[in-house]
């Protein structure tokens, strides 16, 4: 089984609930300067004003061929095989910020500790029957889980 | 059975290895390795050394019976091969032995520069790319007798050998034949900021100037610098770059056939092959695509190893991928510093830069045309930045839209650097 998280621009009004919910489930800090590991900004294009003016919320899209889990040089990012995230075990990371060059979604940050902190599609909650706390919290559905057996 | 050899066990050898049995191949696969150990990164020899990971993280893929058994490979652990005979693809060990296989892959990595310096022991010199370097130079430190150290190299790896010794408080004075900081990823620009932020820590920079000779005695050693200058220290740490181990393969004796083209690397086409079918390499010691000049070219990052283990792999188990090819790129971070480079800055262009608090963003740009980004001081979104202009240089559509844009402002990106890189998009 593997799961995706997926967002409808078109449903989204903006209410930011998404990362305030992915602040909690994750322990994010924000009286220290630590932002979600979901964002939500709005998207405007300066180049071509005739698109459409919209806002966006965005986290690791957990690709099918990950470039952050090849990319680190101490072996920490890896596909959880129950769910198709990506997912890491920081215990010898070293914060060189290998993930973060390599991901073109600007997801890995660092956590308070040094060590990368990013979206793990709260695998633990979808291994237990929940939904990820930014779908959970989503008030117009924006945010889906899908889910689909992989070939 | 099929059976392949592979030669060398590092990053590309354990990625080949892994793509090979993910893709089904069921022949017989040796690994030859002239080390005990399983496959190591030599960027983490540094973090050992600060004491930021224990030995065992040197060794990101697991041990050596993990990786015996979940690839059903047949490991050949120090063991010396002697040469590849191209022709009969035999691997020739040391002793003389030889073992015909049907397809072989080369992934021997490259080894520190360590030039010849002069005499005396070799107990104050030291490089940084094993974990016997790692090894040596940590047990020194940890004996708590040096205090002063000279570190030649002003690069990816020199920069983390001068950051550990300052930690711990060891006066460090950092030299380099090039004149200026990271020469192969850095514009002149930001080298000067960075220089200017190392001393402004203390560390003394002498670049511009290379290393004669050094001469040690029981204590110490002398550095003798080309422009007269001699340094005295505790220690000598040479980040002085690698040279390919291209030794297997170079002017081996061919007949009826053609050699395998080495360069300052072993040559490979876009499926890893050399010039000899059957015998294939990735990984440090081999040149592959640089799609910025178009020609092969040796790029030794660790990204670029797996990815050209894992295309070497496919083939070699019977499909058909070609490597997609790379351009010079680094991050690195130290202290608390983050520097992100992409593309080449020695291209001759206009340069423009954009600074934002502590923050600088500076391009090269000629005729419309992109040529490398620096960034000093935000990581966050440089992956995002790196893909674009990999991309563009590809002659690929950056699929820079509206979101990106969004995403890049939010990380922090100053508009101006943004509209201007977006404008040339």
């Amino acid at each position: 089984m593997r799961y995706k998280i997926t967002f409808d621009e078109a449903k989204c009004v903006a209410c930011g609930a998404c990362a305030v919910a992915c602040m909690d489930q994750n322990d994010i800090q924000a009286e220290e300067g630590q932002l979600p590991l979901r964002r939500t900004f709005t998207k405007e294009s300066r180049l071509h004003p005739e698109e459409t003016f919209g806002y966006y919320s965005h986290a690791c899209e957990h690709c099918d061929d990950a470039p952050c889990i090849p990319a680190c040089p101490s072996g920490c990012l890896f596909k959880d095989p129950d769910t198709g995230f990506t997912v890491f075990d920081t215990t010898n990371c070293i914060g060189c910020r290998s993930c973060a060059f390599a991901c073109p979604h600007g997801a890995p940050t660092m956590g308070l500790d040094g060590k990368m902190l990013k979206c793990d599609g709260c695998s633990q909650r979808v291994k237990a029957g929940l939904l990820p706390a930014c779908v959970a919290v989503c008030p117009f559905d924006a945010l889906t889980l899908e889910e689909s057996y992989n070939p | 059975m099929e059976k392949t050899a592979m030669i060398g066990f590092g990053c590309a050898g354990y990625h080949a290895l892994r793509t090979m049995r993910q893709q089904g191949y069921q022949g017989e696969i040796h690994v030859y390795a002239n080390v005990s150990h399983p496959p190591a990164n030599p960027m983490l020899t540094t973090y050992y050394v600060a004491g930021r990971i224990p030995y065992e993280g040197m060794f990101p893929f697991g041990s050596l019976q993990e990786l015996a058994s979940e690839y059903q490979a047949v490991l050949h652990m120090d063991t010396n091969v002697l040469r590849v005979d191209t022709a009969s693809r035999q691997v020739i060990l040391s002793d003389q032995t030889a073992e015909a296989y049907d397809q072989i892959l080369i992934a021997t990595g490259a080894r520190a520069v360590s030039p010849a310096l002069g005499g005396g022991s070799q107990n104050r010199r030291f490089l940084m790319r094993t974990a016997q370097d790692a090894l040596q130079l940590k047990k020194l430190l940890d004996e708590g007798n040096v205090s002063s150290a000279v570190v030649v190299g002003a690069s990816m790896v020199g920069i983390k050998v001068v950051e550990l010794l300052h930690d711990r408080g060891i006066s460090v004075v950092l030299t380099d034949l090039a004149p200026r900081m990271f020469p192969l990823a850095c514009m002149e620009e930001t080298a000067q900021e960075i220089r200017k932020d190392l001393e402004r820590r203390g560390i003394v920079t002498m670049l511009g100037s290379g290393v004669d000779r050094t001469e040690t005695y029981e204590q110490g050693i002398f550095t003798y610098l080309s422009d007269g200058r001699v340094l005295e220290s505790d220690i000598l740490v040479l980040c002085m770059g690698t040279r390919a181990n291209v030794e297997l393969v170079a002017n081996t004796q061919v007949i009826d056939s053609e050699p395998v083209k080495v360069n300052r690397g072993i040559v490979v086409d876009r499926r890893m092959q050399t010039t000899v079918p059957g015998i294939y390499a990735a990984g440090d010691c081999c040149e592959g695509l640089n799609i910025q000049t178009g020609e092969t070219a040796l790029i030794g990052l660790w990204a670029n190893a797996a990815e050209q283990g894992r295309c070497a792999g496919v083939n070699m188990a019977g499909g058909d991928v070609l490597y997609g090819g790379s351009l010079p790129s680094n991050i690195t971070h130290y202290f608390d510093v983050d520097f992100v480079g992409v593309g080449d800055p020695n291209i001759p262009g206009h340069r423009h830069i954009f600074r934002r608090g502590k923050e600088t963003y500076a391009l090269t740009e000629q005729d419309g045309r992109i040529s490398c980004v620096n960034i000093l001081g935000n990581y966050r979104n440089s992956g995002m930045i790196h893909q674009a202009l990999t991309k563009i240089i590809a002659g690929e559509d950056p699929e820079f839209g509206p979101d990106r844009w969004g995403l890049l402002e939010a990380g922090g990106v100053p508009e101006e650097f943004l509209t201007f890189m977006g404008g040339l998009l």
